[in-house]
C-alpha cells in the first residue's frame, strides 16, 4: 500500500520489457498497467524516431505499443503539454496518461490554471531530467569533442554530471560542466531549469538515489499524490511492478544529486542574467529586430493561446507585412507570459532567426517573481 | 496556425474514437517527417497526421537542415492541403464549359490529340513543361514521357525563369551549373558576400546560417540596389544601380588586379582566361557612372573580399533574372577564380534555388537539351544510352535543342499546337501576362495538371488533378545538391492521383513501354539507372535526415557536398575567367516610362500565391499587391502611403497599392510576383541569348494617380 510521500525502488516483473526499458522498467510498465487498467484511455510518451537522436511524440492505446517508448532520449527536445489538445481533440474528456519532463509537467500545470486541460483527467508520471541537448547539437559535439562518429553510437545517457556515450568498440564520458564551458552541451534553458525532480507530477521517477544490488535495475519512484499511490498499488497487487522502499543512503544521494543540479541552475542564472542585464533593452532591441514573424515562438509556447480572431483585429503596432517585425512583436508575447514562462526554450529552440527569447522570457519571469504577487495564483511548483 | 477549436466548444468529442482506434491499431497522431513544400533550402518537418488529415506542422530538431526551425511559409505549409478548393476530378472543357470528367475520358482525349497532332505536325508541334515544384520523380516521368512517347526535346521547367542563368553561367565557369557548398559552409568563411539575394525573404533558413555566421564575428556584406531585410543583416550594405552587376564586379576586380591581391598560384594551376579577363576589367577602374558605386567604397570591397582567407558569394535572382543572367553569374565564377575561392570549406559560388525542387527539375532532365545528370542530347553516345534504357529505336532520339520555357510560349500557334503544363501558373508566372495569354489562346489543345484551379486553367482543355506535397513518396533535390525524402502522410482529395502516375496512364494508353513504374521508388530507379552522378543516391540512404548530397556516382559512395575540391568538373579540370562587358538592360527607363521596375519576393508568399495565400496568417500579412516607392518619388507624384495608383509598362496596366520609402533609391520601384494582375503584366520578355532567361528583374514603367484613389 503506498501512500504520497513514499520513497521506492521499484522494478517491472515482465523480465523482457526489463531488458528493453531502463533502471526496471517502472515507468513503461505503471503506463501499461494504467492502460490495461483502464485507469487511463491513452497514453502520450515518446517514441524513438530515425535513430537515438530523435524523439517522436506517440499516443498510444495499446499496452503493448508502450514497449517502443521505454528507454531514455537525451536529445529529445520536444515539449508535450499543447500536444493534445492541438492535434487530438476528440481525446478532450477522455483520461489520458503522460509521460513528463519538469518542462511538460509545468506546461500543463499552467494550462490548468487557464481552465484548457482539466487535471482530473491527466495522470502524470513524471521522470527526472537533468537537461536534454538538441540533437544536432549533440551530433556535433559528439563528433568533435569525443572524436567519434555520431551514426556508431548505440547508447547515450547523462549520469553523475557526465555526458555518457557507448558505440561499436568502447564508451566515453566526459563532465558536462567541460562540455558546457565549451559551448557544447545541453540546451542553455535547460542549465538555468530548477525542475529537475518533477514533484507535481502524481510520481516521479528516476535512476538518481538507486544503489546496492539495485542499481541499474530498479526506479527510484517518489510517490507525489494519492492518484499516484492508488496507481502504484494497484500495479502491485497485479503483480506488474514489485516495490521496496528506498535504502536510505540512496534518499541522501537523491538529495544530493538534486541539490547539486540546482546549484548547477543557479549558477547559470546568475551568469547568464547578469550578462543580460546592463544592456536589457539594447539585446533584447537588437535582438528582435531579425524576426522574421514565423510565430513559433507563439504557436510551441506552451502558455500562449492565440484569440481566434486575431486576425481581424485593427492592427496599430503591429503592421502586417513587414519583416523585421515590429518591436511590439515581441514585446507583446513577453508581456503576456512575463508571470507564466516555464523557461521550456520551444521558443528560443525554433526560432529561425536565432533570437535567445527563452532568456528574455525566463529572465523576465524570475525577476518578476521576486517582485509581484503572480496574477494567475501561485503555482505550485518552483522554477 | 493551429487553432485551439474544441477547446472553445467549437469541435465536438467523439465518444467511439479512442475505442474504433484502438481496434484499428492506427495511432492517433502520426508523426510524418517530409520535406518542406517551398523554397530551395530543403527544411524537414513532421506533418501531423490524425483521423487521415494533416493537422498540423511539428519541427524535426533531427535535421542537420533546420534543426526544427522553419519560416512562416513552412510554419503553414499544412494548411492549403485539405482546401476545399482542391481539385478533385479531370476537367474537360466542353462548349466552352469545363465539364467533370471520367479519368479514361481524360486521358483517352489526351492520348489521342497529342498523338494526333505529332503525327500531322512533328516532335516540333508539342510543348511539356514540368513545375520545379514537384518531386523529382514527376519530373523525370515527364521528360521521359516527352522524349520516349514524341521524339521530342521541347520539355523544360521552371528554373529556366529562375537559375536557368546559373546553371548555364556556373557550367561554363566551374564545369557544374550547381551550388558550389552547402548552406551550413557559411560558417566556415572569413567572409560572406551576399549579391543580388534577398535571402531573409526567399530563403529564410539559408539566412539562418548567416545569421549563425554573423553571430560568430564573420562579416557579411550585403550588395543590392534595394536596402532589403537581408540588407539591414548585413555589416556592410552596398547599393549599385540595378542591373549593373558586370560593372561593378570588373570595377573590383580591376582594383583586385591593380593591387596585386589575385591568388596568382590558384590562377596558374587551377585556372584559364586570366589573360582575357585582365584586358576587359582594365576599361572599368572607375565604372561609379554606370553602377553608382564610389570608387573608395569599391576598392575596399575588393581588398576585403581578395584579402578574405576564405570568402564566400551567395547570390540570386538579382543576378539572374536579366538579359545579361549568365554573364552575371560568370561575373561570380571570375570573382571566386580570380581569389582562389573555390573547392574548400568556407568558399565558393552559391546560388540559392528558389524552389524546393528547381535544383531536381534540371537533374531529372526536364531540360531541352540535357537527359537526367546533365547528359547532353547533342552527344550522339547519350542518346544512344538513352535510346537502349528506354528501349527506343536506335537513332531516333532528337539531336536538336528544344524550345525553352517562354520560347515555348511564343511558339504558341506556330510551330506549337498543344503543350502539358505540370504544376505552373503561366498567366501570373511568367513576363508579360497580356502575350501569355493570347499565345495561350492560339493552341489546338493545352493540357493543365495541377492541384488547384489556377488563374492559366482557363486556357487548358483538360485540368487534372494531381497530388500535394502531403500525399505523396519521391524526393526534392535541394539548392545544396541534397536529395531529402518526401513522404506520404494522406491520401490525394476526391480522384487526385500521383503524377507521375497520371503521366504513365497515358504514355500506357498510347502504347509505350516503360511507365509500368508502381511506385514513386520505381521512377527513381528507372532515372539511376540511366544517370552515373546519381546512381548512388538510393532511396535507402536518404532514410536519415542528412541524406546524400549528389554527385554520388557508387552506392558506396559518400556523396559530395563541396565541388571542385583539387580539380573543376569541367572537362579539363579547370576553371574558366572570362572578359566579360557591361550590357545595360533590354529596356531602361526614359521619358516615357520614367521608373525602374525592380522585382522579388516576400517572405509571407510563394510565387503564384495558390497555396499560401490559403494559409491564414499569410493571408492576414500580405492580401494584396503593392510597389514601393522611393520618398522623394512619392512626393513628387503627390502619392501618400497605401494609396491606389496605377502603374504601367509597355506591355500592360495595373493597379496597386503604393508603400513609401527610401529602401528604394528614387527613380527605382520594387513589386513582389506574387499577385495575379501584378508585376508580370509590366515585365519583359527580352531573353537572355545564352540561357534564354527573360528579363523579369528590370523594366521601365510609369506611375500616375487614380483620380478619386485612397
Amino acid at each position: 500500500m503506498a501512500k504520497k510521500g513514499d520513497m521506492l525502488y521499484a522494478w517491472t516483473n515482465d523480465s523482457d520489457l526489463a531488458k528493453k526499458a531502463e533502471c526496471g522498467g517502472a515507468v513503461t510498465e505503471l503506463l501499461k498497467y494504467a492502460l490495461e487498467s483502464k485507469t487511463v484511455d491513452a497514453v502520450l510518451a515518446v517514441t524513438r524516431g530515425v535513430d537515438l537522436y530523435e524523439a517522436v511524440p506517440v499516443i498510444v492505446t495499446n499496452p503493448k505499443d508502450l514497449d517502443n517508448c521505454a528507454g531514455s532520449l537525451h536529445c529529445g527536445t520536444i515539449l508535450l503539454s499543447k500536444l493534445v489538445m492541438e492535434y487530438a481533440p476528440d481525446i478532450a474528456g477522455k483520461k489520458i496518461g503522460m509521460v513528463v519532463k519538469g518542462c511538460d509537467m509545468m506546461g500543463v500545470l499552467e494550462l490548468a490554471k487557464r481552465n484548457l486541460v482539466n487535471l482530473d483527467n491527466i495522470v502524470m508520471i513524471g521522470v527526472n531530467c537533468g537537461g536534454s541537448v538538441s540533437p544536432v547539437a549533440a551530433r556535433k559535439m559528439i563528433r568533435e569533442k569525443f572524436g567519434v562518429d555520431p551514426d556508431k553510437v548505440t547508447k547515450e545517457e547523462i549520469d553523475r554530471g557526465q555526458f555518457i556515450i557507448e558505440y561499436e568498440g568502447g564508451h566515453k564520458g566526459i563532465k558536462m560542466d567541460d562540455l558546457e564551458d565549451e559551448g557544447y552541451g545541453r540546451r542553455s534553458n535547460c542549465r538555468r531549469c530548477k525542475v529537475k525532480i518533477p514533484r507535481q507530477a502524481d510520481i516521479a521517477c528516476g535512476n538518481w538515489g538507486v544503489i546496492g544490488d539495485k542499481a541499474g535495475k530498479a526506479t527510484f519512484v517518489e510517490v507525489c499524490s494519492d492518484r499516484g499511490a492508488a496507481l502504484l498499488t494497484k500495479a502491485v497487487d497485479a503483480k506488474k511492478l514489485s516495490t521496496e522502499p528506498a535504502d536510505p543512503k540512496g534518499i541522501e544521494l537523491r538529495a544530493k544529486t538534486e541539490k547539486s543540479m540546482l546549484k548547477l541552475g543557479d549558477k547559470w542564472r546568475e551568469r547568464d542574467f547578469s550578462a543580460l542585464a546592463p544592456r536589457l533593452w539594447e539585446t533584447i532591441g537588437a535582438e528582435t529586430a531579425r524576426c522574421m514573424k514565423c510565430y513559433a515562438c507563439i504557436d510551441h509556447c506552451p502558455v500562449c493561446v492565440t484569440r481566434p480572431d486575431r486576425f481581424e483585429q485593427p492592427a496599430l503596432m503591429v503592421r502586417p507585412g513587414f519583416v523585421p517585425a515590429d518591436p511590439m512583436f515581441h514585446l507583446r508575447r513577453f508581456a503576456h507570459i512575463s508571470d507564466s514562462c516555464i523557461n521550456c526554450g520551444q521558443c528560443e529552440e525554433c526560432c529561425p532567426s536565432e533570437i535567445p527569447l527563452a532568456l528574455f522570457s525566463h529572465a523576465i519571469r524570475t525577476e518578476a517573481d521576486k517582485f509581484f504577487e503572480p496574477k494567475l495564483g501561485k503555482p505550485v511548483y518552483t522554477n | 496556425m493551429k487553432i485551439l477549436s474544441f477547446l472553445r466548444g467549437e469541435g465536438s468529442v467523439k465518444e467511439k474514437e479512442i475505442a474504433t482506434m484502438a481496434k484499428t491499431s492506427e495511432p492517433i497522431i502520426k508523426y510524418v517527417p517530409t520535406t518542406c513544400p517551398y523554397c530551395g533550402v530543403g527544411c524537414s518537418l513532421y506533418l501531423v497526421v490524425n483521423g487521415g488529415k494533416v493537422v498540423g506542422v511539428e519541427p524535426d530538431k533531427r535535421s542537420p537542415i533546420n534543426e526544427g526551425k522553419l519560416c512562416p511559409k513552412g510554419m503553414t505549409c499544412w494548411e492549403p492541403v485539405h482546401s476545399p478548393d482542391r481539385l478533385t476530378k479531370p476537367k474537360i472543357k466542353k462548349n466552352g464549359k469545363f465539364v467533370d470528367a471520367t479519368w479514361d475520358e481524360a486521358i483517352d482525349l489526351i492520348a489521342k490529340k497529342f498523338k494526333e497532332i505529332s503525327d500531322k505536325n512533328g516532335p516540333k508541334a508539342l510543348g511539356f513543361q514540368s513545375s520545379c515544384r514537384t518531386v523529382n520523380e514527376d519530373c523525370y516521368a515527364l521528360q521521359k514521357f516527352a522524349r520516349v512517347g514524341f521524339l521530342t526535346n521541347n520539355v523544360d521547367n521552371c528554373a529556366r525563369i529562375c537559375h536557368g542563368p546559373s546553371v548555364a553561367g556556373l557550367s561554363l565557369s566551374f564545369g557544374s551549373g550547381a551550388a558550389t557548398n552547402p548552406f551550413e559552409d557559411v560558417l566556415n568563411s572569413d567572409l560572406i558576400v551576399m549579391w543580388g539575394s534577398n535571402a531573409f525573404e526567399a530563403h529564410p533558413l539559408a539566412a539562418r546560417r548567416v545569421i549563425q555566421a554573423k553571430k560568430k564575428g564573420i562579416p557579411v556584406i550585403v550588395l543590392d540596389p534595394r536596402y532589403s531585410a537581408t540588407a539591414r543583416l548585413g555589416d556592410e550594405w552596398i547599393r549599385f544601380n540595378p542591373s549593373t552587376h558586370i560593372a561593378l564586379a570588373n570595377s573590383i576586380m580591376y582594383w583586385i588586379i591593380k593591387e596585386g591581391l589575385e591568388n596568382k598560384a590558384f590562377i596558374a594551376e587551377r585556372t584559364k582566361g586570366f589573360d582575357d579577363l585582365k584586358k576587359t576589367v582594365e576599361k572599368y577602374a572607375d565604372a561609379e557612372e554606370i553602377h553608382g558605386v564610389p570608387l573608395e567604397k569599391v576598392k575596399d570591397f575588393a581588398r576585403k573580399y581578395a584579402k578574405a582567407k576564405n570568402a564566400v558569394i551567395i547570390y540570386c535572382l538579382g543576378i539572374t533574372e536579366l538579359t545579361t543572367g549568365t554573364d552575371n553569374v560568370r561575373s561570380m565564377g571570375n570573382l571566386a577564380l580570380l581569389t582562389g575561392n573555390v573547392g574548400r570549406p568556407g568558399v565558393g559560388v552559391n546560388p540559392l534555388r528558389g524552389q524546393n525542387n528547381v535544383q531536381g527539375a534540371c537533374d531529372m532532365g526536364a531540360y531541352p537539351n540535357v537527359y537526367s545528370g546533365y547528359q547532353s542530347c547533342l552527344v550522339p553516345e547519350n542518346s544512344a544510352k538513352m535510346e537502349k534504357a528506354w528501349g527506343l529505336k536506335e537513332g531516333s532520339l532528337p539531336n536538336w535543342y528544344g524550345s525553352t520555357l517562354t520560347e515555348q510560349i511564343n511558339e504558341a500557334g506556330n510551330p506549337i499546337k498543344a503543350m502539358y503544363f505540370m504544376g505552373l501558373n503561366p498567366v501570373v508566372s511568367y513576363p508579360d501576362s497580356n502575350h501569355v495569354m493570347r499565345q495561350l489562346e492560339k493552341l489546338d489543345f493545352c493540357v493543365m495538371q495541377d492541384i488547384f484551379w489556377n488563374e492559366s486553367c482557363e486556357y487548358a482543355d483538360v485540368v487534372l488533378p494531381g497530388t500535394c506535397f502531403a500525399e505523396k513518396d519521391g524526393t526534392f533535390t535541394s539548392g545544396e545538391r541534397r536529395v531529402n525524402r518526401v513522404r506520404k502522410a494522406v491520401d490525394g482529395p476526391g480522384e487526385a492521383k500521383y503524377d507521375w502516375e497520371i503521366i504513365a496512364m497515358i504514355a500506357k494508353k498510347m502504347g509505350l513501354k516503360g511507365f509500368d513504374w508502381k511506385s514513386a521508388k520505381d521512377v527513381w530507379d528507372d532515372m539511376r539507372a540511366c544517370t552515373p552522378n546519381m546512381f548512388g543516391v538510393t532511396y535507402e540512404k536518404m532514410e536519415k535526415p542528412e541524406s546524400v548530397h549528389w554527385p554520388c556516382p557508387a552506392i558506396d559512395h559518400p556523396g559530395t557536398p563541396i565541388l571542385h575540391v583539387g580539380k573543376f568538373s569541367s572537362a579539363d579540370g579547370k576553371g574558366t575567367m572570362f572578359g566579360l562587358e557591361y550590357r545595360p538592360p533590354a529596356e531602361v527607363a526614359d521619358a516615357e516610362y520614367p521608373f525602374t521596375l525592380m522585382t522579388g519576393r516576400l517572405i509571407f508568399h510563394y510565387h503564384t500565391r495558390t497555396q499560401t495565400d490559403r494559409a491564414k496568417e499569410l493571408h492576414y500579412e500580405v492580401p494584396e499587391s503593392y510597389i514601393q516607392i522611393n520618398t522623394l518619388d512619392a512626393k513628387k507624384l503627390g502619392i501618400k502611403e497605401n494609396e491606389k495608383i496605377k502603374v504601367s509598362s509597355r506591355r500592360g496596366q495595373i493597379e496597386t497599392r503604393a508603400r513609401i520609402s527610401d529602401d528604394v533609391p528614387p527613380g527605382v520601384t520594387y513589386m513582389t510576383m506574387h499577385f495575379h494582375k501584378g508585376a508580370n503584366t509590366l515585365t519583359n520578355t527580352a531573353l537572355d541569348p545564352l540561357s534564354k532567361m527573360p528579363e523579369l528583374k528590370h523594366c521601365a514603367v510609369k506611375i500616375e494617380k487614380i483620380a478619386g484613389a485612397a
